[in-house]
């Protein structure tokens, strides 16, 4: 006859000691979080300055210098001291001599993951988009992220047909399927990444209907640089 | 299977210390084509041959990081509460990841930050933590880290590989037909994911059975060729 004996048991440690490591753990990764966020958040502040400034510079080249405007509520605009957060902006280029080269216009729209944050440039004299950068996103790699990259798409923004009459786009800016663009105001999208492409149109149709208003408003203004 | 963490029960041979570290993570049971791990990202971002280089070095880092700090302090963590201990020090080291890739460089990050937090939920990080580096001194548990971490980016790469030359047409962003070639989008849908990984594993499998065979026939040769030599005597 023999008996089955069961294995031995490992000790159970007391209740407090498993607090005190789960404890002393989770402060020690919460202070490393908390220091790397403190550390870093001056250099990525600057970063994004950085990629800002860079982005103006290549939608509108030639540019010797800028003021940036906010969009205020009632309409107006007022000239900015620094890249502060917040509120619609718009980056007026100049050229060595003075003249306004084009004026560059943040705006975002939702995507297929998350908002998509990008920047596109303004001639006034074509009256036409000249050049569109994404600054943010989170779109599907390999498909709606190729709206940053793609050269055929952003082939769409060299010369985009956004004329102002009235306060009011003479031609909505149009998202077109994948090889039918007919038209300068359309945007022929992504094949296999629509819905991308479409955000990228609401997100320059919302922007042209809300913003090109009141640049065309102020543009005396703007081109004298006050 | 009581004590073990694994989301995949694959059948896998076991994994034993024996060996080198990192060459048995990179190839002899690499994360994805032997112990098929890791499958969210796996499927999810290998569409393109960047983004799954990409990945993969994230992934390995944070694996080399948190292992180290794990076997660290692996005598003093009771088996209770180990599971809890892991996952804070993974987030910590994803965490610090995002932020010190956002600090270093805009573009890398607008190129990996939706992936970045993908790792912490990655049940190679976890499986590796359970099964080596809280058992395992430090050094040996870096090692296992970078090991399993290229094992991942090489496995990666091969299937990001496949599905944008097939999806794209291109390979880095190259484009390697001429342009009569339709890409087959297919390939870069989730579906061409299941498909390619497919194609890879049963490479995989069907290369180890004809090594196992040819292992066995080389064993039957040498026991025939004894056996020759026992009736000669």
């Amino acid at each position: 006859m023999s008996t089955l004996i069961p294995p031995p048991a490992a000790p159970q440690p007391p209740g407090w000691r498993m607090v005190r490591l789960l404890g002393t753990v989770s402060l020690i990764c919460g202070i490393l979080i908390v220091g790397t966020n403190l550390a870093t958040s001056a250099r990525i502040r600057h970063n994004q300055e950085i990629i800002m400034r860079d982005s103006v510079a290549e939608l509108l080249p030639g540019i010797q210098k800028q003021i940036i405007y906010g969009v205020q509520a009632s309409g107006d605009l007022k000239i900015l001291p620094g890249l502060e957060e917040g509120g619609q902006r718009l980056f007026a280029g100049y050229d060595g001599s003075g003249r306004l080269i084009g004026i560059v216009i943040e705006s975002n729209a939702r995507g297929y993951a998350d908002l998509i944050s990008a920047m596109y440039s303004y001639s006034p004299e074509k009256q036409a988009i000249t050049g569109f950068k994404v600054v943010d996103m989170r779109e599907t790699p390999g498909l709606g992220d190729r709206v940053r990259s793609d050269p055929d798409f952003l082939k769409n923004f060299d010369d985009l047909d956004v004329r102002i009459v009235d306060g009011k786009p003479v031609n909505p800016v149009k998202v077109v399927k994948h090889g039918s663009k007919k038209n300068v105001w359309e945007i022929d999208a992504i094949s296999g990444a629509t819905i991308s492409s479409r955000a990228v149109g609401k997100l320059i149709g919302t922007s042209v209907q809300d913003v090109l208003p009141v640049v065309r408003k102020n543009l005396e203004r703007i081109e004298r640089g006050e | 299977m009581s004590d073990q963490v694994s989301c995949h029960t694959t059948g896998a041979p076991e994994i034993t210390a024996e060996g080198s570290p990192f060459l048995n993570g990179l190839w002899k049971q690499n994360p994805v084509f032997v112990m098929v791990l890791g499958m969210c990202p796996t499927l999810a971002i290998t569409n393109s041959v960047r983004n799954a280089v990409s990945m993969g070095l994230a992934t390995t880092f944070v694996m080399v990081v948190s292992y180290g700090l794990i076997s660290m302090i692996r005598k003093l963590i009771p088996k209770q509460v180990r599971i809890a201990t892991y996952i804070a020090i993974l987030a910590m080291a994803v965490t610090v990841v995002d932020f010190l890739v956002k600090a270093v460089s805009i573009p890398i990050y607008l190129a990996l930050g939706a992936y970045i937090p993908l790792i912490v939920s990655n049940c190679l990080t976890l499986e590796r933590a359970e099964a080596y580096a809280g058992k395992q001194p430090v050094v040996k548990s870096m090692l296992d880290g970078l090991g399993m971490g290229f094992g991942f980016t090489l496995a990666l790469t091969m299937l990001g590989a496949v599905r944008e030359v097939l999806g794209a047409g291109t390979f880095l962003g190259v484009h390697v037909f001429s342009k009569n070639f339709e890409p087959w989008v297919l390939f870069l849908l989730p579906p061409g994911g299941f498909i390619s990984l497919a194609m890879w594993l049963l490479f995989f499998a069907a290369w180890r059975e004809r090594s196992a065979k040819r292992a066995t026939e080389r064993v039957e040769a040498q026991t025939g060729m004894a056996g020759a030599v026992e009736a000669r005597a």
